[in-house]
């Protein structure tokens, strides 16, 4: 399938050179690649520069409230498993406002497929330093230096047994985009770290610098299935950036494990009848 | 005629297991009852009363004072004493000098006999029964269904119950109903039920007292009747799944109290701007703050209706009794579904915890009608624009995956298609769009219930409002002739005309609320002008009584 058929013709309102640009060209790229309906995917996003990438592709669309598009996205999912699910916001919007609702549903492992745009700041509110911001970062809403040490959402992901955790560089387009087909096809819960310069706000993590430090973890002989070799490589810091899937295990997904799960998608059953009502309520007779 | 049981134990006592047992062999005998919970805020210890009233006719209040009492402790038997009312009875296990008090020796039966204390508790209840005049058999048959396969050591301590119990002091009158006639639940059950009826296929909730009931039933009803129940980890994941969920295609709920639904009040604007439809089950309690976590009031009126930053439509209704919970429940669901608006049913502690008998609940009175476009006309649509401009300002709605035609919706204001716009014509074409579904849902609602029916020329008029229901009409019949009841369920929209009408006409209007500040006065002030002329209230977390209410409007 043609990548070009999930980009929407409409006016994009991010800055150029914006690393949003390359994300939606990776994401249409793994949707082809996956050859999905765009009628059967819903891409749920929140509040952020990255979540305006809800009205830029020709999938169904769920832009909701910043910090709870995973939260959304799990309800779409529980409902309607038939439907492909992918949750895509900011490092602020995921990690920082929404940070409770990433952690319960990796516990959940409903079957989404998270892509966090991670640059390292708020873009639209201008430039405030994100959880990913370096310890010391300054910005206008932090003139002393951002004084907390950055989340680290790989190593937090692998600690809670996501069965699917990866880093991509928004720099490679088609590597990011081979990230993305992963995560969907993989079943449970998948995280996409994708690191993207902000050319507005960011004048330190730029392309070059990213370009500088990145290692791909298939060329260093990394085993994804081993658990702690992955939380070895996201907590080892130091100067190398890696990219590339650090873990990919097997668990049964919440859709698996609960019992009113089983058959007809919710979503899409049929209203009570009387048939069924009638018994229910002479039980209080 | 009329029998008040109160039954007071520590948490932990088995307070509400043994009120529920002696409700059912009521219920079982074709009489009226109405059984109130009240609990503290911890697990064990604490102070629990089951105050059960058993009527011929029917009963939605509780009542201050009791005719039989029973302590299951020394500390239960001093708080509650002066509640009996003269003449009556006392039975307990503790050492009690006077008139009127029988000592049952429950606890050395239990322990030594049966090796199961808390048995202690089933042994007075016989007695109860015994002297109440209800048949061995018919509690015996209650204790089966509550306890379960835990019966059987139960059954014995009632049956010494009955035979320490003193002669029977009471002639219950004959069966008022037939079986199937009536129903007996708590409001609590009839939320959920109504749920049920909606067509609910999702809930999602942090557990908070007192919405955790209408949580706990439908996880319970939720595996045989389709309905996934998530424990969510806060109210705004609660809220924010149900929209994600109902935008699938699952009606949802979520059900709390006032703080959660604080918590939610963004997810509540988000459901007005991407009209979206979903049901609240707010259970009150008295605030600010975490309040008074066990105990009833209603305090949250004007929060619930003026909940969420920007204006849009919703439906807001508050059940007077567990019948009425079952059925503005399912209404809520029909309308939030039909309208794309969030709908609030407005409960209380009192009403989701108190057990009532009913009329038998008909299904047939709260159908299910299916509201999304019909997927043969979403695909003779060109273009699906999931907010299309309409005069009703209700937009054909489709779920996604159902057809080719995708979706969208956004929490930004959006054009018809749902994309993200600044253009401010727009804006205002979809400010009065949503506005506009709010005067199709005015349509909707039913008259306020004024009783004895008829004229309030010259009447001086109790108006109240949810769960107040029982104790304002039993007032009024106290304070008989020039006194009369107007109840409001359904509270927003507001529907003026009978209000007008009653204002016009009545020799003046008292406002009986649990709060301190008279919030549906300020309501009806807002909207009309006019003003209740006494404030009639209550903010001590315990529920009107009839009595109470007569007294004060009495002055």
């Amino acid at each position: 399938m043609n990548a070009e058929r999930y980009l929407a013709d409409v006016e994009i309102a991010w800055c150029p050179g914006c690393g949003n640009f390359a994300i939606r060209r990776s994401l249409a790229q793994a949707l082809a690649q996956l050859e999905l309906p765009p009628h059967k995917v819903v891409l749920v996003t929140g509040i952020g520069q990255a979540a305006k990438i809800a009205h830029y592709v020709n999938v169904n669309g769920f832009n909701g409230l910043h910090g709870r598009t995973v939260a959304a996205a799990a309800g779409i999912k529980l409902v309607r498993p038939d439907l492909t699910v992918i949750a895509e916001s900011g490092d602020g919007d995921l990690y920082g406002e929404g940070g409770n609702h990433l952690v319960h549903n990796i516990r959940r492992n409903v079957d989404l497929t998270v892509i966090a745009h991670d640059n390292r700041v708020y873009g639209l509110t201008k430039g405030q330093a994100s959880p990913t911001a370096p310890q010391g970062y300054r910005t206008r809403a932090q003139p002393a230096g951002s004084p907390s040490a950055p989340l680290n959402p790989l190593a937090l992901a692998i600690a809670l047994d996501a069965p699917f955790v990866a880093q991509a560089f928004s720099g490679e387009i088609e590597r990011t985009g081979e990230l993305i087909a992963q995560a969907i096809r993989h079943k449970g819960f998948s995280l996409v770290n994708v690191l993207h310069p902000c050319p507005s706000w960011n004048r330190v993590q730029t392309f070059a610098w990213y370009r500088e430090r990145i290692v791909h973890l298939e060329e260093r002989g990394h085993d994804p299935a081993d658990r702690a070799a992955a939380f070895a490589v996201a907590t080892k810091g130091g100067e190398e950036i890696p990219i590339g899937v650090l873990y990919r295990g097997e668990r049964p997904t919440f859709g698996d494990v609960h019992p009113v799960l089983q058959g007809e998608p919710l979503g899409l059953r049929p209203l009570p009848t009387l048939h069924e009502l009638s018994p229910l309520l002479a039980g209080f007779a | 005629m009329e029998v008040v049981v109160r039954i007071a134990g520590a948490a932990g006592q088995g307070v509400q297991t043994l009120g529920e047992a002696l409700a059912r062999a009521v219920f079982r005998s074709g009489l009226y009852l109405h059984g109130e919970l009240s609990y503290h805020s911890r697990i064990r210890g604490g102070e629990n009363a089951f105050t059960l009233r058993i009527s011929d006719r029917p009963v939605l209040a509780t009542s201050a004072h009791a005719d039989l009492l029973l302590p299951l402790n020394g500390k239960m038997l001093e708080l509650y004493r002066p509640s009996l009312r003269p003449g009556g009875l006392l039975l307990t296990d503790e050492e009690v000098p006077g008139e009127g008090a029988m000592r049952v020796p429950a606890a050395r039966y239990a322990r030594e006999d049966l090796k199961l204390p808390i048995a202690a508790g089933v042994v007075l209840l016989g007695a109860a029964a015994r002297a109440l005049g209800l048949p061995p058999d018919r509690l015996a048959e209650a204790i089966r269904e509550v306890f379960g396969d835990k019966a059987e050591p139960n059954l014995r301590a009632l049956g010494e119950g009955y035979r320490l119990g003193p002669e029977p002091r009471w002639t219950l009158p004959p069966a008022q109903f037939r079986p199937g006639e009536r129903a007996l639940l708590t409001g609590g059950q009839g939320v959920g039920l109504g749920a049920i009826a909606g067509g609910c296929r999702f809930v999602a909730s942090y557990p908070m007292t007192p919405g955790t009931a209408v949580l706990e039933f439908l996880a319970q009803h939720g595996l045989r009747h389709g309905i996934l129940v998530e424990q969510a980890e806060d109210e705004i994941a609660a809220i924010n799944m149900a929209l994600g969920a109902s935008y699938a295609g699952a009606r949802s709920l979520v059900t709390t109290s006032g703080g959660g639904f604080a918590l939610m009040v963004e997810g509540l604007s988000l459901a007005g701007m991407i009209e979206t439809p979903v049901v609240i089950h707010l259970g009150q309690r008295p605030g600010p703050a975490t309040g008074l976590p066990t105990r009833t009031g209603q305090e949250n009126l004007l929060f619930a209706l003026h909940a969420g930053h920007g204006e849009f439509p919703r439906y807001l209704v508050a059940p007077a009794d567990p019948a009425d919970a079952f059925y503005l429940t399912a209404k809520a669901f029909d309308l939030a579904e039909k309208y794309q608006v969030p709908a609030i049913v407005l409960t209380d502690q009192f009403l989701v915890d108190s057990y009532a008998v009913v009329p038998a609940l008909d299904p047939e009175r709260a159908p299910a009608r299916e509201h999304l476009v019909p997927r043969e006309e979403l695909e003779r649509i060109p273009r699906y624009e999931r907010f299309a401009l309409t005069p009703s300002g209700v937009s054909p709605r489709a779920v996604p995956g159902v057809s080719e035609k995708l979706v969208l919706v956004d929490s930004d204001e959006h054009d018809p298609y749902g994309r993200i716009t600044e253009d401010l014509g727009i804006r205002r074409r979809m400010v009065e769009k949503r506005l506009r579904k709010g005067e199709g849902l005015r349509a909707e609602i039913a008259p306020p219930e004024v009783y004895p029916p008829g004229s309030v020329r010259g009447k001086r008029v109790l108006l109240g409002w949810g769960s107040t229901y029982g104790a304002i009409r039993e007032a009024v019949e106290l304070l008989g002739d020039g006194y009369v009841h107007l109840h409001l369920r359904e509270l927003w929209p507001l529907r003026e005309e009978e209000l007008r009408a009653v204002w016009a006409e009545a020799a003046e209007v008292i406002l009986v609320e649990g709060a301190a500040t008279g919030q549906l006065g300020k309501l009806i002030a807002g909207e009309t002008g006019l003003r209740p002329g006494r404030l009639v209230t209550r903010y001590d977390g315990r529920p009107f009584t009839a009595e109470e209410i007569a007294h004060e409007v009495r002055g």
